[in-house]
């Protein structure tokens, strides 16, 4: 305890050159902390990612959509537990840029079980949906974006046509959902009633099913038996889990992990040559005055953990401070990677790493101050 | 003395000193070494895919889709409206006398890779005749063109390498039946993605469709689209928009290209800071070396200006190695490598104007990163300098 005030003392010996080493490496690992969030975050997505629950869209896309009445054979496949499904409607809010999807369900209570843990619904915004044909929910995020509110009524442009012809539809905000993966500003959700009732072409066809299996060990054997059921009809399937999605996912992004592996790697060479020479010449400076601690008496031990001290105290303070940058940004980098997140695993490597550099750029200097001789020091030689 | 020899002497006085600070001097190198090394490497992706997306794009073709479209998959052009097409002004005419146009529809079927058994989405695009005339740049390595009436498919070789059961004489199964590939071929410049065309009635009828989604066409030279367009303006029953091939080349590629740019320059900013704040304080401390010698300096009557302008240089002259290093390790490393981010795939592009765009960085921030020392260097209290031991 008594090396207390002596480290913090040769900390701020230099005020600006320590200030500018702290930015240094909050700066470096405010970037390591971004991109290995991003990393844990995509490796999450798949660990999370239900394997009981199979996603069954056509073979071909661009081809005719399923029909609505493939339900109840999906129903009579054994290990099927729940049946549901959804379509969807992209259309464009004012400006031809501004997208909005509407993703069209049955607002039963199957679809709720489908997957809870991304989707929710109050049980009154629900209610609303079930009274109200043409009602939507929708997220906040949504709603603050065009200034929404429960009550209006929204016009929306699509590509998709109605009886009529036009390509208008109306939707009045019912109520709210909450959206913790998916679209944040660009989602809601309304009856597929409306839609179907309304459109002009695929009536009676769905975009996609979903299945639960009772008992996700065999979710390979039932998506391959619900391919089989379909296939040779007009209507071919493709199944698999959201599981099995996620790692295809993972699979095409598969360059991912180099890229952040080769950056990460960059920063942290950068750096360890930048605080490490800093270092040096921080010692290169003090010579007299560690001659002078020894005089006192400090061993050379005393005077090598006080440097290696002192380097430890400024990266692990950088690197803590960088992190937090990092985890303080991630709301608006979620716009680009959904489900980014920082572990207590990431925090803990980026502390080992501060660790690490302030140890290798610390450990050859405090050695050289530890062995001045003092008679030459104080001499100035 | 005048300023600019009093500047040419400092100059040389602290590149003179540059072995007894190599150690400071090698952060200033290795930090913007890193940091324009990432920044061009990451860039060379953008390009590259951008290179990929316009490689075979020529001036004089265009692409008509439905008026209310964003994109060919929400196009649809009905087939009673081809004859009016053919017959708009501005198309070339080939050996025949027969317009240039084709007419196609996509589909997207799911193939298995080969290196890991996974399945990825590829298009299957249906074609009306005269596919040779539109795509003069399609070369058949193997086989033949497919016939009209029957399942008959050409896929491209990057087809054959990705994805299995693409060869000649190898059967795929699709909509109940088994469409035979007759071809395998090459698209000019670019591979791009995997490309399959069939003849465009079998593919409608087998795969339920009642319309085409975009007609392609070659125009008898690039000014004639704008008869082309205006044709199509005037004439609002066709309902129909047209489109140069490179505008809808940029289109296809502006999502990837923003996000590959937006994540170059977002990691390329925060490795430049850093780099900035490691050249400030290691200039930081050379300057603090040499107090007596410039206080020695202004004792003898140099001015502040030109002590200024030789650190702020020699901030600089040490950044500039740095880039150059950093490109050229992103050039040896990385360039002609291929890539596969977001599903996309192409080859990375380190060019001579990344390598400038390096050199400009590293530029700002040698100046940057030395403004706040040299300011001190000019400022150095001469007397208390001196006086010191």
């Amino acid at each position: 305890m008594k090396y207390l005030p002596l480290v913090w003392s040769g900390i701020w010996r230099k005020p600006g050159r320590t200030a500018l080493v702290l930015l240094q490496v909050a700066v470096a690992f405010a970037l390591f902390g971004v991109l290995q969030g991003m990393k844990t975050g995509v490796d999450n997505a798949v660990a999370k990612a239900r394997a009981d629950v199979l996603f069954i869209g056509p073979a071909v896309f661009g081809g005719a959509p399923l029909p609505h009445s493939s339900l109840d054979r999906l129903r009579t496949i054994p290990g099927v537990k729940t049946v549901s499904f959804a379509d969807g409607l992209l259309g464009t809010y004012q400006k031809p840029n501004q997208f909005v999807f509407a993703l069209a369900i049955d607002p039963g209570d199957e679809w709720m079980t489908l997957v809870p843990e991304l989707v929710t619904f109050p049980p009154h915004s629900l209610e609303a949906l079930r009274k109200t044909r043409t009602g939507v929910l929708i997220t906040t995020d949504l709603g603050k974006k065009y200034g929404w509110h429960v009550g209006d009524r929204i016009p929306m442009n699509s590509a998709l046509k109605q009886k009529d012809g036009s390509g208008t539809w109306t939707f009045d905000v019912v109520g709210y959902l909450t959206d913790r993966e998916l679209g944040q500003d660009n989602l809601m959700v309304m009856n597929y009633s409306y839609l179907d009732e309304a459109r002009l072409l695929n009536k009676g066809t769905v975009r996609n099913l979903y299945a639960i299996v009772d008992d996700p060990r065999h979710a390979a054997e039932v998506s391959a038996a619900i391919d089989r059921v379909f296939a040779n009809s007009s209507n071919e399937t493709q199944t698999a889990s959201f599981r099995e999605l996620s790692q295809q996912q993972m699979r095409q992004i598969g360059d991912l992990n180099f890229a952040i592996r080769s950056i990460v790697g960059a920063v942290l060479v950068a750096l360890l040559f930048s605080t490490a020479t800093m270092m040096m010449q921080t010692i290169r400076e003090r010579t007299a005055e560690f001659a002078v601690l020894k005089t006192l008496g400090f061993t050379d031990r005393g005077v090598f953990l006080t440097i290696v001290a002192e380097a430890l105290c400024v990266c692990t303070a950088g690197a803590l401070v960088g992190l937090a940058l990092a985890w303080g940004i991630f709301p608006y980098a979620a716009k680009f990677v959904a489900g980014l997140s920082m572990p207590l695993i990431v925090i803990a490597i980026g502390v080992a790493g501060a660790v690490c550099i302030a140890v290798l750029s610390a450990v050859v200097p405090a050695f050289r101050a530890a062995r001045i001789p003092v008679a030459d020091a104080l001499a100035g030689r | 003395m005048h300023p600019t020899k009093q500047f040419t002497a400092l100059l040389r006085m602290s590149l003179a000193g540059i072995p007894a600070r190599l150690g400071l001097i090698c952060t200033i190198i290795v930090g913007v070494t890193c940091a324009v090394g990432v920044l061009v490497a990451m860039l060379a992706m953008g390009v590259g895919a951008r290179r990929e997306a316009m490689g075979n794009v020529r001036a004089d073709r265009a692409t008509l889709l439905s008026a209310d479209a964003a994109n060919p998959q929400q196009s649809s052009i009905a087939k009673d409206t081809a004859s009016l097409i053919r017959e708009l002004p501005g198309i070339r005419r080939n050996a025949h006398g027969d317009p240039i146009v084709i007419f196609q529809a996509t589909v997207f079927v799911q193939a298995r890779n080969k290196t890991d058994g996974g399945l990825t989405g590829f298009p299957v695009t249906g074609a009306t005749a005269g596919l040779a005339d539109y795509r003069p740049e399609l070369h058949l390595t193997s086989g033949r063109l497919f016939n009209p009436g029957l399942r008959e498919l050409i896929a491209s070789n990057k087809c054959t390498r990705q994805f299995t059961d693409f060869e000649v004489g190898q059967k795929r199964h699709m909509r109940g039946g088994d469409w035979l590939i007759v071809g395998n071929f090459d698209l000019g410049r670019t591979e791009g993605v995997c490309t399959v065309f069939g003849d465009s009635e079998t593919i409608l009828s087998a795969f339920g469709r009642p319309t085409y989604n975009v007609a392609n066409l070659m125009l008898q030279s690039p000014a004639a689209f704008t008869e082309l367009s205006n044709a199509i303006k005037a004439d609002p029953t066709l309902k129909l928009q047209a489109r140069r091939e490179a505008q809808m080349a940029e289109q296809n590629n502006a999502q990837l290209n923003g996000i590959l740019n937006f994540v170059s320059y977002f990691v390329g900013s925060i490795m430049a800071i850093a780099a900035t704040i490691g050249a400030a304080n290691s200039l930081y401390a050379i300057v603090d070396g040499r107090r007596r010698e410039l206080a020695t300096l202004r004792a003898i009557g140099f001015d502040g200006v030109p002590i200024v302008a030789s650190v702020l240089s020699e901030s600089i002259v040490l950044a500039l190695p740095g880039a150059v290093v950093g490109a050229l390790l992103a050039w040896a490393a990385f360039n002609g490598l291929q890539a596969s981010p977001l599903g996309a795939s192409f080859r990375l592009a380190v060019t001579p104007s990344l390598a400038l765009l390096g050199l400009g960085w590293a530029l700002v921030i040698g100046l940057i990163g030395g403004l706040l020392p040299a300011l001190r260097a000019a400022r150095i209290p001469v007397t208390a300098a001196l006086r010191a031991t």
